[in-house]
């Protein structure tokens, strides 16, 4: 189904409503699942993923299947970051099974791994592996930028360290390739619809700064737009990132008023709002 | 996989807890009852894009997501009269047939285009982290959930559009935490949730048109429709698969992986709500099914659909070595090189662990599905707890 962009000159809105720099309606949950050490929910629009973390651990005695076949960690001096995506057959709007070895799931394994072992301390856990599962359950445009916030926050509630969050979120532009509209407008955070019609980007920054941690572009586009899609992207990874760090911080309001955790010294310092 | 997967005991702590689950009242690592699931979290209708879907959350932290998607697909027109199929198919043929009635035999013969194809109409995939899809425990897990829910007869009829048109469905199983336990019992309940609340599109055409639906989401009918007024509860269920397993003279509901390691026999049971015109014309089809058929007046009468044997992990445990044969405790070693394998041929002695062998005793395993079927009992206890879960 072809997308009618020549309607968003007109009122500036686009298909779903939003203006240009808007995102779509972010929740986000963590401990979702009290079986693994570090899990999270993350939805973005219709896009919903699930994260679980295990580790940082050691490798075991074999547990057999294809976890325990991959190798490194075991000599290592720093963690692996071990990311596995299954993507559920029911996820998107045509029944479409996607097997383990799919390059374009491998892709966004290898690109989820490398960015976070950026960020995690890695060099903290030698000789084991982090391995980090993702579900994706209902996919509707987004998906690496929402793989990676759901990763980011599983991996801050398994505690393990690391430098910043990595928030990612996806840039585009108003008018095709093949238009060759000088006067596109950069768009925040496309939909599937979007996506499929119009050049798009996916940026991870690190934390409150402007450091790319991942930037992902698969589509043509004419390098004059290039730059203004970006600043829209890393501008709305900062948005992303504020509504992580307070989904972490309500979190942790309310396990300290639960009691499940004790309040430790350096957290009274710490401004819980 | 999951069943034979290696627990971290040894052959002294296996020999206790063998023991305390043995006695009676069997005292279990976790305080349950014997006969008492794992609490559980359970919701519905948590993915918009599905037809059905549910997610369910054992206490343990295993967690589990069902979707459920249907598509329309052209029947096949084979005219294999359904003596040439295998038994399952054969059943629920006759159980179609059953239900026709007094139908004409042009009715019948299209039943039987039903019955054949049936299975074809289901297509089950199940998805465990760390395990390939092609695992041999993972394709046993998803054969053993679809054979109970096509065993279950009248599921292929609800999937018949009109005679050149059928839905498909998909089931997607998706276990989202690692395998703490053997799955099936949480992948069996979610599953049965997921059907519960799928609903397909209203049905508008005729007779052998082309298949033509009303576009109202709320208009659209429930897979397993819903009683008028009593509270909206499911006339028939889909059928739920318990993992039951026995330990000496002890009967255990839905072990744990530490107990798994020490059963003599587990079983993987398959119930279903027989309804009450076809619970006879099923009862002389199978004639062991027909003394398990408990019809309580006003209660649910309850249905085996299917028994499997699951090859417990003890099997493969090593066994203790008892004082008198230890030459830590001054035995003579001269004659043993291998004290383990030659231990395990002897008898056994009192508190030393020894794998169980040899396959499960015909009254134990009646014991095991009477306790299952018994009225008042699990099977209606977890039915029951099902139904309180509100469909969305």
């Amino acid at each position: 189904m072809p997308l009618d962009t020549s309607a968003y000159s007109l009122a500036l809105l686009r298909v779903d409503g939003r203006r240009w720099n808007e995102l779509r309606r972010i929740h986000a949950q963590i401990r979702t699942q009290a079986a693994a050490d570090g899990s999270s929910y993350f939805e973005m629009g219709h896009t919903k993923v699930m994260c679980v973390v295990n580790g940082p651990s050691e490798p075991g005695p074999r547990r057999g299947g294809t976890a325990a076949a991959a190798p490194g960690g075991g000599q290592s001096k720093d963690a692996e970051v071990a990311v596995s995506i299954v993507v559920a057959g029911f996820s998107s709007v045509d029944r479409k099974r996607v097997g383990r070895g799919d390059k374009r799931i491998l892709e966004l394994q290898s690109t989820i791994s490398s960015a976070l072992t950026a960020s995690l301390h890695t060099h903290l856990y030698p000789h084991s592996t982090i391995n980090i599962s993702l579900h994706v359950l209902s996919q509707d445009g987004s998906l690496l930028a929402a793989l990676i916030n759901a990763a980011t926050l599983a991996c801050v509630d398994a505690g393990i360290p690391m430098t910043d969050y990595v928030a990612a979120c996806t840039a585009g532009s108003t008018s095709t390739y093949a238009a060759n509209d000088e006067s596109a407008d950069p768009l925040l955070d496309l939909n599937h619809q979007e996506e499929q019609e119009l050049p798009g980007l996916t940026v991870a920054t690190l934390g409150d700064s402007d450091r790319v941690a991942v930037l992902v572009c698969e589509s043509r586009v004419q390098v004059g737009r290039l730059e203004g899609m970006l600043a829209v992207g890393v501008d709305g990874c900062k948005q992303v990132r504020e509504i992580l760090d307070r989904v972490v911080r309500e979190k942790g309001r309310r396990m300290l008023q639960e009691g499940t955790v004790e309040k430790g010294v350096g957290l009274d310092e710490m401004d819980m709002d | 996989m999951a069943s034979t997967q290696h627990v971290l005991l040894s052959p002294a702590e296996l020999a206790y807890l063998h023991a305390s689950l043995s006695l009676t009242p069997p005292i279990r690592p976790d305080g349950r009852t014997p006969t008492q699931f794992r609490p559980l979290v359970a919701e519905t209708g948590i993915l918009p894009g599905t037809n059905g879907s549910a997610r369910i959350c054992f206490a343990d932290g295993t967690e589990a997501i069902v979707g459920v998607k249907a598509e329309v697909e052209r029947t096949k027109l084979s005219r294999v009269g359904p003596a040439d199929e295998l038994e399952g198919t054969r059943l629920v043929g006759d159980v179609v047939e059953g239900l026709a009635g007094a139908g004409g035999t042009e009715n019948i013969t299209e039943k039987e285009e039903i019955a054949t194809n049936g299975a074809d109409w289901v297509e089950l995939s199940v998805e465990i982290p760390g395990y390939r899809d092609d695992d041999a425990g993972t394709a046993f897990l998803s054969a053993m959930l679809a054979e109970a829910l096509l065993a279950d007869g009248e599921f292929a009829r609800k999937l018949y559009i009109n005679r050149r048109f059928h839905w498909k469905l998909y089931l997607d199983i998706l276990l989202i935490s690692p395998p703490l336990s053997y799955p099936l019992p949480l992948l069996s309940l979610t599953t049965h949730l997921a059907l519960l609340s799928t609903r397909l599109p209203r049905l508008k055409s005729e007779g052998d048109e082309d298949p033509f639906f009303d576009d109202d989401w709320a208009a659209a009918p429930y897979l397993y429709p819903r009683r008028k007024g009593d509270s909206g509860k499911a006339t028939s269920k889909p059928p739920v698969s318990l993992l039951v397993m026995a330990v000496g003279n002890s009967i255990i509901f839905d072990p744990s992986k530490e107990e798994l390691a020490v059963a003599d026999v587990a079983l993987a049971v398959s119930i279903g709500e027989a309804l009450s015109s076809s619970s006879t014309s099923l009862g002389k089809k199978a004639t062991t099914e027909d003394a398990m058929n408990l019809d309580d007046g006003e209660g649910r009468s309850l249905r085996l659909l299917s028994v499997r044997t699951i090859d417990p992990p003890s099997r493969l445990t090593p066994p203790g070595v008892p004082n008198a044969t230890n030459s830590a405790y001054g035995a003579a070693t001269a004659t043993q090189k291998q004290p383990e394998a030659r231990t395990a041929e002897l008898e056994a002695v009192e508190g030393v662990w020894k794998a169980p062998r040899g396959g499960a005793k015909p009254l134990v395993m009646a014991a095991l599905v009477q306790k299952v079927l018994e009225k008042g009992g699990v099977a209606d206890e977890v039915l029951d707890a099902l139904d309180a879960v509100d469909l969305v």
